[in-house]
């Protein structure tokens, strides 16, 4: 599976996408709206996270450019985003249609959350190591004492 | 004291609150990924708090700036404190992927300053810079020194289109009430600059827009001693 992670902030963007990649996806990162355009253009992605808070052009403004496409109107996207959703300005229905499979507050959304997150959009069959999931899970698990 | 004067500091703490937001949330996944994968470095997470602490630190400063009368200025090297700074901050710029470099054109004689405050508003400068300079895909910031008619212009400088005055000013205006106070500078970014700004300003030498090269970037002019000139 093929993910494409928006996030400008480097070392969270690494531990994201390292994380990602232990599960068999393919991840590209893009730093910013304007480069997220033309990664996903290369890169074809099945599923996209997306952090809204952007330098110069923030998300929104990427969402609705990127869903002006044809060819990407059916990408599922999850918002993984600092912004809190009482302060998004964003309702259900709009949401609904920029295509949002899922909006999660990034500061207090564990690695396991945005991991079962895109599992249950993508379904289990597109990601290569579910067992790595569910094996990481367990691990994770057991180290938090739950 | 009223609420109207409590304003500006409890905008600082916002942008303050927001912009550590960031580093805990890097420690708290790193932490996470490292329960899971064993060969995941500490180190990082190990900088990004020392980074961390050392904004709340200046912070800090800050705040005692604002209850002292007048700080008691003496001569300080500017060309010093920005390669002690450049220093501290090397390690950050490269987990960020990015160059720091120095560029000191020519030799300058001390300025009047209090040092621990200017370190730590070029520290907190810096910080914020490198943030900002992070998501935008470029490769190098520069911590600079020229000299100009009213003074030595220290600064911290990045691409030519990160900022530029309308934008700084717009976001000096609105810093703390709104999420993203402008385009180049990212609320978890802005913090740093104003907490260097308010240091800065205890030493009569405010953050302005200033360009170095073809960078471009925000710098304070810093008065030189007149008394260690002569000697």
């Amino acid at each position: 599976m093929k993910v494409l992670l928006i996030e400008p902030h480097r070392p969270l963007a690494q531990t994201y996408a390292a994380w990602l990649r232990t599960l068999g996806c393919q991840v590209s990162v893009a730093k910013s709206a304007q480069s997220a355009i033309h990664v996903a253009d290369e890169d074809v992605p099945d599923i996209i996270v997306l952090e809204l808070q952007m330098a110069k052009h923030n998300g929104v403004e990427f969402l609705y450019e990127f869903r002006s496409y044809s060819e990407w109107r059916e990408v599922p996207i999850v918002l993984h985003t600092m912004i809190p959703a009482d302060s998004l300005h964003l309702n259900e229905q709009q949401l609904r249609l920029l295509g949002i499979a899922a909006y999660l507050y990034k500061p207090t959304t564990t690695l396991m959350v945005l991991a079962r997150t895109i599992k249950e959009i993508v379904g289990e069959e597109k990601i290569e190591n579910p067992d790595n999931y569910d094996r990481h899970h367990t691990l994770a698990q057991g180290l938090s004492g739950s | 004291m009223s609420a109207f004067e409590y304003e500006p500091q409890e905008r600082l703490l916002k942008a303050l609150a927001e912009q550590l937001k960031i580093p805990l949330l890097q420690i708290a996944r790193q932490s996470e990924l490292a329960a899971i994968d064993p060969s995941v470095s500490f180190r990082s997470v190990g900088l990004t708090a020392d980074m961390a602490i050392r904004l709340i630190d200046s912070y800090i400063l800050g705040l005692q700036v604002q209850g002292q009368p007048a700080l008691e200025l003496e001569p300080v090297s500017v060309a010093s404190m920005l390669q002690d700074v450049a220093h501290q901050l090397t390690p950050f710029a490269k987990q960020h992927e990015l160059t720091l470099e120095v560029s000191l054109s020519g030799r300058y004689e001390p300025v009047m300053a209090q040092k621990a405050h200017l370190e730590a508003a070029y520290m907190a400068l810096g910080h914020s810079m490198i943030e900002a300079q992070s998501g935008e895909g470029q490769s190098n910031v520069l911590l600079a020194a020229h000299r100009s008619a009213y003074g030595i212009v220290a600064g911290v400088f990045g691409a030519s289109d990160t900022i530029s005055a309308d934008v700084y000013r717009r976001a000096r205006a609105l810093y703390g009430r709104a999420r993203q106070s402008a385009p180049g500078m990212s609320a978890q970014t802005t913090a740093g600059v104003f907490i260097a700004d308010s240091l800065l300003q205890s030493m009569q030498a405010p953050l302005r827009i200033a360009h170095h090269h073809k960078m471009s970037g925000l710098a304070a002019t810093l008065q030189p001693s007149n008394q260690l000139q002569l000697i």
